[in-house]
């Protein structure tokens, strides 16, 4: 009985501490090892009592301490950010504070209906919310989470519940508000680890941009972990080791020091020049969808960008057509990236995205997309074109624009007819307008990069898309896991199509550059170099590692490596080449 | 009192920035400020009640003022309103 006993405890006692996998979504790269704090955004139980008519005053008077308190608390944070997207959130944050409805509201539910203050607090804002979620249907969703998380900051100060957020600590949560996040900035947090989200939320970007190692959406982080537990985050591929063993805390630990190490090294390196061993220059730019993704960029000294999606930004048409919104938002990546190039790839989505009212395609990829759809969407085309030239007066030269999808030498020239308008508009406006901004095509359309001779010639420059660029030359949807191992951006057909596009960019004197994710591998960029394409646009995170590459190597070593690539029969070929030039060294 | 009768020129209607623009302008005014639309009526220095409204490019608001400086609000409302919102904005990127 005892034995049974004694086993029974030993048995729990290892069920407790055994070593735990969860896996979420890679948000900010990087490994630590430490103890957690939980974050709860505490919605603390709302007392249901009533007041007595004499206690009023006093819960009134509690009320707006927490108004005073987290209105000081924002104007805190409004003096430690600088990105304009914060600021903005912020500034919205504090005049809601100061919004003398919702004061007299408050005061009158707790005065006249006798509600203690939490509770006033929580059934006004409740009110608010509907009304604008009525008003406003799903458009408005981002708006009011930000209406509700300053609800609960509310709540928190009125309940006196300090977050229980040790420094130091690796925070697990449900999910994060981008205020959240920025309000950690003083606080020493070591990693974040959420139940939801996802990679490309506005608060994985903003934790990114504070480099913060972050693993999303793991779905059961806070459940399973404990405050205080002893966890490993692993931010380069979203694991959590939740109790690690011995040996595996042994490992984390030896793969963060090689890290240190290697980010200290990345930090001198980029500092150096942009140039092969033997001297040739290079450009590396970073390919970036919003303002705080710079900060890496900056870091890594990346020389502007190479590709600005604005596809995300725009997620509602309302956005789309508020010319003054994307001037701020160009300006805003403009000033951060001086005096370097910006090139803005115009709205690339198919129709069924933004019209969501629109027919489903069967095969969207092949369907009214890109310049496809803007030229028959003359209102979306013309504000963006509006906006970027608003926005290039202030920029001379700076901005490049980059047109996707184009198929056809007809969609060229209704662009440019489409841009003459425009200009002359804002001219007779007494704008001052950039009228040299240069036009680049995608070329992502096997037919463009065969034909890309004849494109070369009615474009400025050149911007090779190798994601989609692949996928149409395979005919391998990436997204089809069943055939996705059929999916290699560097297979022997992709080399020969860049030759002739980087040969037709040389011969027309259109200069050519590579935005897709082949860049981004170290050994296909020496390869692109080797066949003459010197500008490389890519994920800020990886500029280390490829510039490390191109710059102790030669560029006629390079030349050889594209060559054989170029003579490379199958996939397989490939792999032996690149990795008998890998060991090389 | 004023009443005066607007349209939202600006085809992202009176969303969230506008709104604060709104509401900060309307603030400097010792005059209250009523808007009416669709039968709602809202304080027109109050960012929630704003937002509530969701009026969209072509709504047309009533502005209801009462105040010693009643003429001069609603004239730098009227204004701001008819431009989309459009000064602001550069006004507060400073």
């Amino acid at each position: 009985m005892d034995l049974v006993k004694f086993m029974r405890m030993k048995m729990s006692d290892q069920v407790d501490h055994k070593e735990m996998y969860i896996f979420g979504a890679p948000a900010c790269p990087g490994i630590v090892i430490g103890n957690t704090s939980l974050f709860q955004r505490v919605r603390p139980h709302i007392t249901d009592t009533q007041i007595a008519d004499d206690e009023a005053e006093d819960h009134i008077r509690k009320f707006y301490e927490a108004i005073d308190i987290a209105e000081e608390e924002l104007e805190e944070l409004l003096e430690n950010t600088d990105l304009k997207a914060s600021t903005d959130l912020i500034q919205m944050q504090i005049a809601i504070l100061k919004d003398p409805e919702l004061h007299d509201r408050v005061e009158q539910e707790i005065s006249a209906n006798n509600k203690p203050v939490d509770s006033a607090v929580e059934s006004i804002f409740r009110n608010y919310l509907q009304v604008i979620r009525q008003n406003h249907g799903e458009t408005f969703q981002n708006k009011s989470v930000d209406i509700s998380d300053i609800r609960d900051r509310l709540l928190q100060i009125i309940h006196n519940k300090r977050d229980d957020i040790k420094e130091g600590t690796i925070l697990v949560a449900k999910e994060l508000s981008p205020r959240e996040i920025i309000s950690f900035s003083n606080r020493d947090i070591k990693g974040l680890i959420t139940d939801r989200g996802g990679a490309t939320s506005h608060a994985a970007i903003i934790a990114r941009s504070m480099n913060i190692p972050t693993v999303v959406g793991t779905k059961k982080a806070t459940e399973v972990i404990n405050s205080g537990d002893e966890v490993v985050l692993d931010g380069r591929n979203g694991e959590v080791v939740v109790y690690p063993k011995d040996e595996t805390r042994k490992k984390y630990k030896s793969l963060i020091a090689q890290q240190s190490k290697r980010q200290a090294d990345f930090e001198s390196l980029c500092k150096k020049p942009n140039k092969t061993s033997d001297g040739t220059p290079f450009t590396l730019q970073a390919n970036i969808e919003f303002a705080e993704e710079l900060s890496i960029a900056n870091k890594y000294q990346a020389e502007g960008v190479g590709l600005l999606r604005t596809e995300s930004i725009y997620l509602s048409r309302k956005h789309f057509q508020d010319i003054d919104h994307q001037v701020a938002f160009y300006a805003s990546i403009l000033e951060l990236t001086a005096p370097h190039q910006v090139t803005i790839r115009l709205f690339d989505v198919g129709g069924d995205k933004f019209f969501g009212d629109e027919e489903k395609e069967q095969n969207p990829f092949l369907g009214w997309r890109g310049i496809r759809m803007l030229l028959e969407q003359p209102k979306l085309l013309k504000n963006q074109l509006r906006a970027i030239f608003k926005t290039s007066g202030d920029f001379m030269g700076r901005i490049r624009i980059l047109v996707p999808m184009v198929s056809t030498i007809n969609e060229i020239r209704k662009l440019k007819n489409i841009i003459d308008e425009v200009q002359k508009e804002l001219l007779n406006e007494g704008i001052n307008i950039d009228k040299e901004i240069p036009l680049g095509l995608m070329v992502e359309i096997p037919s463009v990069a065969l034909k890309a001779n004849l494109f070369a010639r009615h474009a400025d420059f050149l911007s090779i898309g190798t994601n989609d660029l692949t996928q149409y030359t395979l005919a391998v949807d990436r997204g089809n896991e069943r055939i996705s191992n059929l999916y290699d951006q560097r297979h022997p057909a992709i080399w020969q199509l860049i030759k002739e596009v980087a040969e037709a960019g040389e011969r027309n004197g259109a200069p050519v550059s590579v935005c897709g994710e082949l860049a981004s591998d170290p050994i296909a960029a020496c390869c692109l170099m080797g066949l003459g394409i010197d500008t490389l646009s890519m994920n800020a995170v990886v500029l280390p590692a490829v510039k490390q590459l191109l710059r102790s190597n030669s560029y006629a070593d390079m030349q050889r490596l594209a060559n054989k690539a170029l003579q490379a029969e199958t996939l397989d070929d490939i792999d032996n080449i690149f990795s008998n030039w890998e060991t090389k060294e | 009192m004023i009443k005066k009768k607007v349209t939202i020129v600006n085809d992202a209607g009176l969303h969230a920035r506008p709104a604060a623009a709104l509401v900060k302008l309307a603030s400097k005014f010792e005059s209250d400020f009523y808007i009416h639309l669709y039968g709602y009526k809202v304080n027109g220095k109050s960012i929630l009640g704003v937002m509530t409204l969701a009026a969209e490019k072509g709504a047309e608001l009533e502005l209801e003022l009462d105040g010693p400086d009643e003429k001069e609000a609603t004239e730098a409302i009227t204004e701001l309103i008819d431009d989309g919102f459009g000064e602001v904005y550069e006004d507060e990127n400073e």
